[in-house]
């Protein structure tokens, strides 16, 4: 059963990291589905940096500054040139995804999976069979209830709401919602280098090209699911990870019984699921998506 | 006349804006900016028969993007054409498979109406839980694009897999010669005839006819068209499937042209640069096929890249990523540039 546990924890961390900078997103009124190239990014700059300095802290400190930069890139996109949050969100990902092959191509001379010799600090034995796991995963309740606590307890996460629901009434409270959202930006940036560096050195400490396989877009699935709340989204997230588990456990029991690829679908179609049934619960209502606006200008 | 002129010099601002960007990750890279472009650019036109190649790339680019515009136009945000155009080559092997040794006259036409079938169906399931239920879309079709890869992987190691294929990479048995639309080359008179015919199917349902105003009017505004007596989630469902038709309809001819089999991981990136060229285009029709000769440009020159010492074929991925971040813009300088312009004349 521990296993088990450990399993669901390990690919549930980064997933949960990354919803929790999509629900900040969220809240200030972007669709952030530049989530994907975020956590790519943070995955590769991790383990390049594992690599070149030798000193982890100084890693994660390079990955969190490149993703806070990418994701400032994405607010001046969508606030300052009225972008479409969607596409642009959509060619952030692709930058990262194409920029981290780019760089492990230029760094390192070819595009094969990059290995480090130590990952994110670990538990240690003293927490018995989940001493395997990285500090990140003990984080993660603190962050998620930290998260709780920032968007619906502070005045700051308060207005923050109101520039994603109602900007003008965020305006009347002297709140600037282009401001608010490039700190919402910020603190996703910085959340997703953090799931982006525990998917790549939590567990493994590897970095192959496209390593997220949609983990981004899962996590902003999971947003969505869990209604932009911190709490209800990275249960969420930690449903879809659940699942995952499960096909890989009913891989190792009925062998060839099962198609592989069937089971890898599993998360998949769990999502398409998920947000299914938050549709419908919702009573069909949809979130303007700004889409209109790019036939009226 | 203006309005027209304004976006186009916006695109093209902004696609100046994107290349920069790119000039600038590439030079960060330790590539020469000015090195890879021109190698882009020779890629794409100037190296003999550069232009076949981006022709060959660019006929089943714009039917793709035809299709996106489509559902674009009706409000709907159509991101699945990826698993589309899969599912459309995937339905088309195996209506080849089954119909093995029959006539070509039989097969081709079978072969076709299951690939668009197939592509119509894996845009009917997100079409008809959008209008049912709200679900979003954007997920639901991203989702697809996954599934469908997944199951592109599935059938060309299971059910479809050539026994006779090396361990290298999965694919089914080629297409006998007498099936195949185009050689390898993948530029055949039959392809131009589809691409010209479904550019004019498309020219004609967008501007001739009730239900490409319609749809276009839906996109913009839905209760108005509702209050006209038309029936939205008709007109929504009807986006959906048309737009994943021609995508499996590009997938198609993928699999009888060119390919010529199915293969694991084949055209990773044609329904996102589907996406731009619907996007570029502003959606129009004519517009959308010069776009996919500039796409398909691009797509040539992907290939060509790595065959020049050291240069990476993800670059062309960075260039359409680059412009995808900037393409919706709408910067207020270009218009306040011509309103200044029209004050002073």
């Amino acid at each position: 059963m521990n296993d088990v546990i450990v399993a669901i924890l390990r690919s549930g961390t980064p997933l949960i990291y990354v919803t929790m900078a999509g629900v900040v997103a969220q809240r200030a009124g972007i669709w952030n589905l530049g989530l994907e190239g975020l956590m790519i990014i943070g995955a590769c700059a991790t383990i390049v940096g594992i690599v070149l300095t030798g000193s982890f802290a100084l890693a994660m400190l390079i990955a969190i500054v490149l993703c806070v930069l990418a994701s400032v890139l994405l607010w001046f996109v969508i606030e300052k040139l009225r972008a479409n949050p969607i596409i642009a969100g959509l060619g952030l990902t692709g930058l990262g995804l194409g920029g981290t092959s780019l760089a492990v191509q230029a760094i390192f001379g070819s595009q094969a999976a990059v290995t480090a010799p130590f990952g994110v600090p670990r538990l240690g034995p003293a927490f018995g069979p989940f001493g395997v796991l990285s500090v990140f995963v003990l984080a993660m309740p603190l962050v998620v209830f930290a998260m709780w606590v920032l968007l619906r307890r502070t005045r700051f996460g308060l207005r923050l709401a109101a520039s994603g629901e109602h900007p003008f009434a965020a305006r009347s409270v002297g709140a600037n919602p282009s401001r608010m959202r490039l700190l919402a930006l910020i603190i996703g940036g910085v959340l997703c280098a953090i799931g982006g560096a525990e998917l790549a050195a939590g567990s493994l400490q590897i970095y192959a090209q496209n390593m997220t396989a949609g983990r981004g877009f899962m996590a902003f699935a999971a947003v969505i699911f869990g209604a932009a709340h911190p709490i209800g989204s990275a249960f969420a997230a930690l449903f879809f990870s659940v699942v995952a588990a499960v096909g890989i456990r009913a891989q190792l029991l009925f062998g060839d019984a099962v198609p592989h690829d069937l089971l890898l679908a599993l998360p998949y179609m769990a999502t398409v699921f998920g947000v299914w049934l938050s549709g419908k619960l919702r009573g069909g209502h949809k979130a303007a998506t700004g889409f209109a606006e790019l036939r009226d200008y | 006349m203006t309005g027209k002129f304004v976006s186009v010099l916006r695109g093209l601002i902004f696609i100046v804006v994107a290349l920069a960007l790119c000039g600038v990750i590439f030079q960060f890279a330790g590539y020469s900016a000015l090195g890879m472009f021109r190698s882009v650019i020779e890629g794409a036109f100037f190296r003999p028969g550069a232009w076949e190649q981006s022709l060959r790339w660019a006929l089943p680019l714009f039917i793709t993007a035809a299709g996106v515009g489509i559902s674009f136009r009706a409000g709907y945000f159509n991101i699945g054409a990826q698993g589309q155009f899969y599912l459309g080559a995937i339905s088309a092997a195996f209506v080849a498979e089954w119909l093995n040794g029959a006539p070509a006259f039989v097969v081709i036409p079978a072969c076709f109406a299951a690939g668009m079938t197939g592509g119509a169906l894996w845009a009917l399931w997100p079409g008809l839980l959008r209008l049912q239920s709200g679900t979003d879309e954007v997920i639901t079709t991203l989702m697809g694009n996954f599934l469908a890869g997944l199951l592109l992987v599935y059938v060309t190691a299971g059910p479809l897999k050539d026994p006779s294929g090396s361990g290298q990479q999965a694919s089914s048995r080629p297409l006998a010669a007498s099936y195949r639309i185009s050689d390898s080359l993948g530029l055949s008179p039959t392809i131009i005839v589809i691409a010209a015919l479904v550019a004019v199917a498309m020219w004609l349902l967008v501007n001739r006819t009730a239900f490409g105003v319609l749809a276009s009017l839906a996109g913009r505004n839905p209760t108005m068209v509702q209050w006209q007596g038309a029936t939205v989630w008709r007109l929504g469902l009807s986006s959906f499937l048309i737009s994943g038709a021609l995508a499996g309809l590009a997938g198609t001819i993928e699999f009888m042209g060119p390919n010529g089999r199915l293969a694991g991981g084949f055209l990773p990136t044609h329904g996102f640069t589907a996406i731009l060229i619907a996007l570029v285009a502003n959606l129009s029709v004519v517009g959308t096929a010069f776009v996919s000769l500039f796409f398909g440009g691009l797509a040539s020159a992907a290939l060509y890249l790595p065959i020049m010492a050291g240069l990476p074929s993800s670059a062309i991925e960075i260039i359409n990523a680059a412009i995808a971040l900037f393409i919706t813009a709408k910067s207020g300088f270009v218009d306040r540039l011509l309103a200044f312009g029209r004050r002073s004349a």
